[in-house]
């Protein structure tokens, strides 16, 4: 008798099993990543109880929240600095790895992971932090955990899960329009399911529009799954996945007799047939035009062509939490995006601070300025994204254009370094949250695409990059 | 983590829906490496006058109480019992979110849903803390909610019986659920990972049988 079709997510699942209570599963986690900011209390809880890591070989830190990206060696923070300081010092005490600032390695968490070649097909990731499901890109099972489960992976490499999760497929069909963006499509994703859309769902991404992207592009889609609420998001390893493992030299990754098994293991590793997912979603990537958010949560986004809502016209909100949005957004309903203007534009993030993000910003820079008031600030997402656009000449459009090249971090993403909002101030921010304060007290943050940001910066306002594309310079 | 058998106490009301964890606690307070002193910074940017959030370097000194921000209200201040609308604590995973609502005095959060009353990573966070998240059919978590905006409201919460007691004229009761480990766990104030090394043998049993390219092994 053929066996009932099975999802990807249930396949990886199934295979970290340690062992299940009546009400919930052990399972074992094979990389776990760290940074500075979720981890001192739990190697405190560590020390305090006695414990020692238990495969110090399969965690991995770096430093990326607190990181100033002037000068990564100056932290004036007092506060920031004791953080950094501690990690340096846990890493040391317990023999985990640390990328720290200078290595050559060092950036956002969820870059360096699938640079250095530890995020792989089939894999448990985790890390104390949300946007742990950008990983999933890749075929694992990749999800994010609070300060108490991190101290439970380092001691037992293990993670206690409750209700197993149910599987949302979620279909993206057609052809992504030029000048639109993977972060078109997650944004267009969050709008139609709501940000508590997902909540309890793994979400498994697939369809023409997925099939054509690359692996930078689904890492940008898997990363923003956690603001439907999802637990995770995955996409099923294919011959992009492979090339992008095997092409580069990465030190973690596979190769010879290990890469020949795990390539026959990753085959392996699909959904067997849509209909074994708990529901589906269908998203139509060819009607797509560039995503704007224009409120506080990013599922409250439009069209660059649309207008700011009327309250009771949000989805997913109550009439009353929509206008304390419009409020703190300083907006008037009917206002068209494209009138509103911007202060700060930041292009970076996990989400948006990957090669392709710069590549695709240089493309509306190149022989274009800031517009006059706006400062434009580009942060590469790790220390190799840097070396590489670098190598590219990118920096160089960046700097003549008026733009501030900085170095690899979190930067403007959340603010705990100094690059921030002030508050009333306006940014269009190639980040994930669009949440009151994410990038400063009192900030106001739009989230869009990195062509969009891009071309926000040189025209003041929220402008359809498309126009801007099809001008040529 | 402090044993949770039954407990009595006053109800507040936070009635927004999607309240993330970066409004529970911004970001700039993540530098401390304590696990404790996150009472005073729950809900810095509302509970405060503008300018009047603590300072991260010196939590201990804050400006004015914002007379706008519901828990402010004076009924409210001694509340234990936190009734938060739906998707309470998506966004960020931070665990300093629900150490700043346990350090600020409260025992439980009842949220209106079903699997979607909480984000996932903030209830986990929250069981693993003893902070007992509980999620209410709508229409119960709406008899409580109409009770705390019509007056001071008591609840009983009996995690034994997994019951909820609206205390009135007349006491009514909602049934709750949580996972059984976390239950057993809280019931007892239990170490997770004493726990869980209970099973070290079925932990090293699954080591040993991992493909070598997963293990990092060679
Ligand atoms: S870039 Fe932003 S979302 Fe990503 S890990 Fe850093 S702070 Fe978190």
């Amino acid at each position: 008798m053929p066996s009932a079709p099975d999802t990807l997510f249930h396949k990886v699942w199934k295979r970290h099993v340690v062992t299940v209570t009546e009400d919930a599963t052990l399972l074992y986690i094979d990389r776990h990543l760290v940074h500075e900011v979720t981890s001192p209390q739990a190697f405190e809880g560590l020390r305090l109880s006695g414990r020692k890591v238990r495969r110090p070989e399969l965690t991995f830190a770096t430093l990326d929240h607190n990181v100033p990206t002037e000068n990564q060696l100056d932290i004036r923070e007092p506060m920031s600095k004791r953080q950094v300081e501690a990690l340096r010092t846990n890493a040391k005490e317990f023999g985990v790895t640390l990328y720290d600032m200078g290595s050559g390695r060092q950036g956002i968490v969820h870059v360096i992971g699938p640079e250095l070649g530890l995020t792989l097909p089939g894999l448990t990731i985790v890390c104390g932090d949300s946007h742990t499901s950008t990983h999933g890109a890749f075929g694992s099972l990749a999800f994010g955990i609070g300060t108490s489960e991190v101290e439970h992976v380092l001691a037992t490499q293990t993670l206690w899960q409750g209700k197993t999760p149910k599987a949302l497929g979620i279909e993206v069909k057609g052809k992504l329009p030029a000048g639109l963006e993977p972060k078109d499509i997650i944004l267009a994703v969050i709008r139609a399911i709501g940000t508590g859309g997902a909540t309890g769902h793994v979400l498994e991404y697939y369809g023409p529009a997925i099939s054509a992207m690359s692996m930078e592009g689904r890492m940008t889609v898997c990363n923003m799954s956690i603001e439907a609420g999802a637990r995770a998001g995955l996409i099923a390893p294919d011959d992009t996945t492979i090339q992008y493992i095997t092409a580069t030299k990465r030190p973690f990754a596979p190769t010879g007799a290990a890469l020949e098994s795990a390539l026959a293991d990753w085959k392996l590793l699909q959904t067997d047939d849509p209909s074994a997912f708990d529901r589906i979603v269908t998203i139509d990537a060819s009607s797509l035009v560039p995503q704007v958010t224009w409120g506080t949560n990013p599922a409250m986004t439009v069209d660059v062509t649309g207008r700011i809502p009327e309250p009771d016209q949000v989805p997913f909100t109550s009439r009353e939490d929509a206008r304390r949005s419009l409020e703190y957004m300083g907006l008037t309903p009917g206002t068209p995006i494209s009138e509103i203007p911007i202060d700060i534009v930041f292009i970076g993030s996990c989400t948006n601070g990957r090669i392709e993000d710069l590549r695709s910003a240089a493309q509306v820079f190149r022989g274009r300025k800031v517009a006059a008031g706006v400062r434009a600030l580009i942060v590469p997402g790790s220390e190799p994204v840097r070396e590489q656009a670098i190598a590219e000449g990118l920096d160089r459009v960046f700097t003549e254009a008026g733009a501030e090249w900085r170095q690899a971090g979190c930067s403007m993403c959340l603010a705990m370094n100094p690059d921030k909002l002030t508050p009333g101030q306006r940014s269009a921010s190639t980040s994930n949250r669009n949440f009151e304060g994410r990038q400063g007290p009192g900030g106001r943050t739009h989230l869009v695409s990195a062509a969009m940001a891009a071309a926000a910066a040189v025209t003041g306002k929220f402008t359809d990059v498309r126009t801007l594309l099809s001008q040529g310079v | 983590m402090e044993a949770f058998l039954t407990y009595r106490g006053r109800a507040a009301l936070l009635d927004w829906s999607d309240v993330n964890t970066d409004l529970i606690i911004p970001a700039r307070y993540l530098k401390r490496i304590e696990r404790t002193g996150y009472g005073p910074l729950l809900f810095a940017d509302k509970r405060y006058v503008p300018g009047g959030a603590p300072d991260p370097d010196h939590p201990e000194s804050h400006g004015e109480l914002a007379s706008d921000f519901p828990l402010n209200a004076s009924a409210n201040q001694d509340a234990t019992i936190l009734i938060v609308g739906r998707n309470f604590g998506c966004g960020s995973s931070r665990e300093h979110a629900v150490w700043a609502v346990a350090q600020a005095g409260y025992r439980a959060v009842i949220a209106p849903g079903k699997d979607d009353g909480f984000a996932d990573i903030f209830e986990g966070n929250a069981l693993n803390n003893g902070l007992l998240p509980i999620e209410l059919p709508e229409a119960d978590w709406e008899t409580i909610a109409t009770a705390v905006r019509t007056g001071p409201t008591e609840i009983t919460i009996d995690l034994l019986r997994k019951r909820v007691t609206l205390h009135g004229n007349s006491d009514i009761e909602f049934a709750f659920d949580v996972p059984e480990g976390n239950r057993e766990r809280i019931l007892k104030g239990l170490d997770a990972i004493a726990e869980t090394l209970l099973n070290d043998h079925a932990i090293t049993r699954y080591e040993q049988s991992a493909p070598v390219w997963a293990g990092l092994s060679v």
